[in-house]
């Protein structure tokens, strides 16, 4: 379980989170909120990419320390922007951060496979679509089959057949341990992720607004 | 921690192989500065022919040492500049600091890839200055070659650490020079005063023996340790 206690992140003058505190537990949760609501920066946090200024975010217990090795390996992570090489082929890409986390010599294909990205595998990643460029980060994000997934607007530039596609993918991902592993995925597509999110949480202005869990629904 | 580390190392190269933005501006800046170093010196007078200055006279060795090592400072920063160009332009520096490798790993990549860059543009610019300089290294090449080695080390091992300082920062191409240059000083002045020893027939065993010798070894050691170190700050 991760536990948001408490936490304020401030740049400069400006709050970005305001004393959130919510408590995510296994499944998926959708992050939902406006622009400038904060959502990509308590991703951040909880990535450990973002140290609070007030408060900690814990996972299992544990605080979340991004120099804990045992806690990156546990993060599967697709920020804002792509995290890919552009230099580099998707399966170049794909295979360098399996190699990197150690996972098994057939991971990218697995992921490959889920996030329908066969026709792209040996293109440059610069050159891909902003779509395909999506869909590829978010195989690297789960390439390493981590327990916790964290994704920010893994939709956006998506048509609804990639969505689809997506949505499956983090389904599958999700279904290997379902007791175990939590995904938490920021979108404006609340639609997205109805069908099969477990929790959403709702954040304005940098603080907690609703926080509906399904089965308490 | 070696394999990964490699892995990395291989992937900084296949990008410059594939891209090429980091070796050809700095072989451009520094092929450009040497041919016209080279249209304002005399090419032809004996390299321990003294030239006057404001603040004394020098033999010319000294002031040919000092521009070699000036380009090759210039044409490094240009090269470190561009470090952590290709994390930074696609968010993958968030990606690469959530990877179970030690920081000191990461930092030894990028070294590394450096460190080929700049024995790369070494490799062009020294044979170039000393055909054009008419500089007769004769039996000081080993020499020539350990300083260039030595002052590359440090070089590399503190261009590394603090690119990774200024890649944190808005104005990375003005903070590199501003955090590098203070703290190079020491490596490039060693550097400067061991060549122009060579430049006149100094052997290995006569530059060994000076004190800017174990200067640059001191500050090689330290500045290897110390990025290594503070490289997992500097990223933070």
């Amino acid at each position: 379980m991760i536990e948001v206690h408490d936490v304020t992140v401030a740049f400069g003058r400006t709050l970005a989170l305001h004393r959130v505190n919510v408590q995510l537990k296994r499944g998926i949760t959708g992050l939902f909120g406006p622009n400038a609501s904060g959502k990509s920066t308590l991703l951040r946090t909880l990535a450990g990419l973002l140290r609070p200024a007030r408060g900690r975010v814990t996972i299992d217990g544990m605080n979340v320390d991004l120099r804990d090795a045992s806690f990156r390996r546990r993060i599967g992570w697709a920020g804002h922007a792509t995290g890919l090489y552009g230099g580099l082929s998707v399966r170049e890409n794909l295979e360098l951060f399996a190699a990197l986390y150690d996972a098994s010599p057939d991971a990218p294909e697995q992921v490959v496979s889920s996030l329908g990205l066969d026709e792209v595998l040996d293109q440059r990643a610069s050159a891909l679509s902003a779509g395909w460029q999506r869909r590829a980060a978010v195989a690297r994000a789960l390439v390493h089959g981590p327990q916790i997934v964290l994704l920010d607007e893994p939709y956006a530039n998506l048509d609804d057949e990639a969505s689809e596609i997506v949505s499956a993918a983090l389904k599958a991902w999700l279904a290997v341990d379902p007791t175990e592993r939590i995904g938490v995925v920021a979108t404006h597509g609340a639609k997205r992720l109805k069908g099969f999110a477990d929790a959403s949480v709702v954040l304005r202005r940098g603080a907690l607004a609703s926080h509906r869990v399904r089965n308490a629904e | 921690m070696l394999s990964k580390t490699w892995l990395l190392t291989r992937k900084e190269l296949v990008l410059e192989s594939r891209g090429r933005d980091t070796l050809p501006p700095m072989a451009a800046f520094a092929v450009t500065v040497v041919v016209l170093l080279a249209f304002a010196l005399p090419g032809s007078a004996r390299l321990t022919a003294p030239v006057t200055l404001p603040s004394g006279t020098v033999p010319l060795a000294d002031v040919i040492s000092g521009f070699l090592w000036v380009t090759l400072l210039f044409a490094g920063l240009i090269g470190f500049a561009r470090t952590f160009e290709a994390e930074r332009a696609s968010g993958a520096l968030e990606s690469l600091l959530l990877v179970p490798i030690d920081r000191g790993g990461i930092y030894a990549a990028k070294a590394l890839a450096n460190l080929v860059f700049i024995v790369a543009a070494e490799v062009l610019i020294v044979p170039l200055f000393i055909i054009l300089f008419g500089i007769d290294v004769g039996g000081s090449w080993v020499a020539l070659i350990l300083v260039i080695i030595l002052v590359d080390i440090g070089f590399v091992a503190a261009g590394t650490l603090f690119a990774a300082l200024a890649a944190a920062t808005r104005s990375r191409e003005l903070m590199l020079p501003l955090l590098a240059l203070p703290a190079l000083v020491p490596v490039f002045i060693a550097a400067v005063e061991l060549s122009s020893d060579l430049f006149v027939g100094a052997t290995v065993s006569d530059v060994a023996g000076r004190g800017w010798f174990g200067i640059l070894v001191a500050y090689d050691i330290v500045f290897t340790v110390a990025g290594a170190l503070a490289f997992e700050y500097a990223l933070d």
